[in-house]
């Protein structure tokens, strides 16, 4: 579970989170919907610890991120954009190597490299250098790696940018099976019909607030709209920055 | 904690062997600088030398028979092809016999460009024999005044060499020594850069940096793998020495140049020091670059600093206190050793705790900057 509670932070002159609180559930997935410069990014950089919050604070499974960092992120896996791939490794190297950093001995890392490549079905290419792959490739590598581990908790900004209808399928689907295992998914999004398809619950967020919280179902309700495309821009009151 | 160590450390040399870029660096310095440096020494010694015959022109010659013919004892002589003399010319005066004949001061000129650096030796030579001609003839003429020659001579002054034939090429040597510890700083420049700046314009330090992961295990795995590339060329940099260095005609000089295994240990030992307070530098320099031209640019002025102390060291105008600093401290102690001296123990020792203060200091610096929010998303 991660959870959030009253995050504030400026970052130079622009406050880009205030006072913004929601939680994501194990067994959910959970999106972080708004505009471009709505503070997602930032959002989840503060819950791995990488920016200091001014105010409020972030914990996983309970643990609080800024006080005990190491236990926090070993119950993180990030899926991150862009996706940092080493290009002179290859995707069963990198998945390796971050599955060690994230706590596993060398052979379980590799067992575990092994069974990630298998469900992601990445064999043909897991012993390939991944320079010069393909977005769609590179995409699973980085999915990989932030799996590999089983992180009770995975977190995903912009997963599905850039990648092609196939790729995104692929992401779907294993997202949905890992909320069946009952992990805690939550993604960050500006693409309403991937919100929209995939999410249990929506934390819609506008200038660094959650503006509002619930499944696409209620945010409908609530704005008496029948899309969520819709109920969205009625909850922020302006459609810039919006990917339908 | 320490297999994420070892885990981090093996990725970084992994990532560096298959970096074409970071090998070649190293690679390039290790092959080139003994084998140029070696060509450049024996140009040097065979111009220094100048053990061949010379030969100059000579105007006016028949008037000075006797002087041309103790000139062609020294090895000079006149010659009439213009293109293999030497352009030197000695101009002998029209009046010369005569004047020898009345004991007056005869006009001899030596043409030549003095600032040419090529004829120095060749007109030095010139120059002593003339003088040991005037000399000869002086001693004759006080002779035949029943004068004792040696009474122009009131002191006798007796030169004894306390060099031995190693320290006789002090300078060479410290070259050759400084040639080998730069290589710790050029080798591991490359993948300094890109373990830091790169790591960051490839969007992988943010990756990185959410994992379980302390930041001083990451500065101290990138620290690691740099002076492991450092100290991985300078041994290349000293095998190629080995066998390259033995062909330059030393011999000539009256020394001997041999880097001998225990030398290599030796200077593997002492420059493990240097090879970490270059890398600590060199990535403290590159993190703070935003890009990996940026962190070259940097890198560039920063090096610039042990350079100068490297050379005021070898060149022998430096200050006492350069053989207590890090760096040049090390480097005065395996120039010490490479001549055949004692180890100055104390002072390597203390050059070598400040070498280490000071990477320390820098790794510190390093592990504050990755806390810097600032610093990890350049905002």
């Amino acid at each position: 579970m991660i959870k959030v509670t009253d995050l504030t932070k400026k970052i130079g002159n622009i406050q880009a989170l205030s006072s913004l609180s929601f939680s994501a559930e194990d067994g959910q997935i959970t999106g972080l919907l708004g505009p471009n410069g709505a503070g997602k990014t930032t959002c989840l950089r503060t819950i791995f610890g990488l920016l200091k919050p001014d105010q409020g604070d972030a914990s996983i499974n309970g643990i609080d991120v800024a006080s005990d960092p190491i236990s926090a992120k070993q119950a993180l896996g990030l899926f991150p954009d862009p996706f940092g791939i080493y290009e002179r490794l290859t995707p069963r190297e990198y998945i390796c190597y971050f599955a060690e950093l994230s706590g596993l001995s060398r052979s379980a890392a590799k067992n575990a490299t092994t069974r990630v490549i298998g469900e992601l079905q990445l064999e043909d290419i897991a012993d390939r250098r991944c320079k010069g792959f393909s977005q769609g490739q590179r995409m699973k590598t980085a999915l990989a790696q932030a799996i590999v581990h089983q992180p009770k908790n995975i977190v995903l900004d912009e997963p599905t940018r850039g990648l092609d209808v196939m790729s995104t399928r692929v992401l779907r689907e294993m997202l949905r099976q890992l909320k069946e295992q009952g992990h805690c998914i939550l993604f960050s999004s500006h693409v309403m019909q991937e919100v929209a398809s995939l999410c249990d619950r929506v934390v819609v967020m506008a200038d660094g607030k959650a503006v509002a919280i619930g499944s696409p179902q209620e945010l409908c309700n609530r704005t008496n709209k029948t899309s969520l495309e819709e109920a969205f821009i009625a909850l922020i009151g302006t459609d810039e920055g919006i990917a339908s | 904690m320490n297999s994420r160590l070892t885990s981090l450390v093996r990725k970084e040399l992994i990532d560096a062997i298959r970096d074409k870029r970071s090998v070649m660096a190293g690679l390039y310095y290790a092959l080139l600088t003994p084998i140029i440096l070696a060509m450049v020494f024996s140009a040097v010694i065979s111009k220094a030398t100048s053990p061949e015959d010379i030969t100059i022109e000579i105007t006016n010659g028949p008037e000075a028979s006797h002087l041309v013919k103790h000139l062609r004892a020294k090895g000079i002589q006149h010659s009439d092809n213009s293109t293999s003399r030497k352009p030197i010319t000695l101009v002998i005066g029209q009046d010369y016999a005569a004047q020898i004949n009345r004991s007056e001061p005869a006009d001899i000129t030596l043409i030549a460009d003095y600032s040419d650096d090529n004829l120095r030796s060749s007109i030095r030579r010139t120059e002593n024999a003339l003088r040991s001609y005037s000399s000869q003839i002086a001693s004759l003429r006080l002779i035949t005044r029943g004068i004792k020659p040696s009474i122009i001579n009131p002191l006798k002054i007796n030169l004894q060499d306390q060099a031995t034939s190693d320290s006789k090429g002090g300078q060479l040597l410290g070259m050759i020594v400084l040639m080998i510890v730069l290589s710790v700083f050029v080798s591991g420049m490359n993948l300094a850069i890109d373990t830091s700046a790169g790591e960051r314009e490839r969007n992988s330090l943010a990756l990185l940096l959410s994992h379980p992961i302390s930041i001083r295990q990451l500065v101290v795995s990138k620290i690691i793998a740099v002076s492991v590339f450092g100290l991985l060329g300078l041994l290349l940099v000293m095998l190629i020495s080995r066998f390259v260095y033995p062909l330059v005609p030393w011999e000539e000089l009256g020394f001997s140049v041999e880097i001998t295994y225990g030398f290599m240990l030796i200077a593997l030992v002492i420059s493990t020091f240097v090879a970490v307070f270059a890398a600590s530098m060199q990535l403290f320099v590159s993190f703070m670059a935003k890009s990996f031209k940026e962190a070259q640019t940097y890198i560039t002025f920063v090096m610039f600093v042990p350079m100068v102390m490297s050379y005021a060291t070898t060149l022998d105008f430096a200050v006492e206190e350069l053989r207590w600093a890090p760096v040049s401290g090390q480097l005065q102690a395996l120039i010490d050793i490479m001549k055949g001296k004692d180890i100055p123990l104390l002072q390597l020792t203390v050059s070598c705790l400040s070498t280490l203060g000071a990477s320390v200091a820098l790794a510190l610096g390093m592990e504050r900057m990755l806390k810097s929010e600032k610093i990890v998303f350049g905002l």
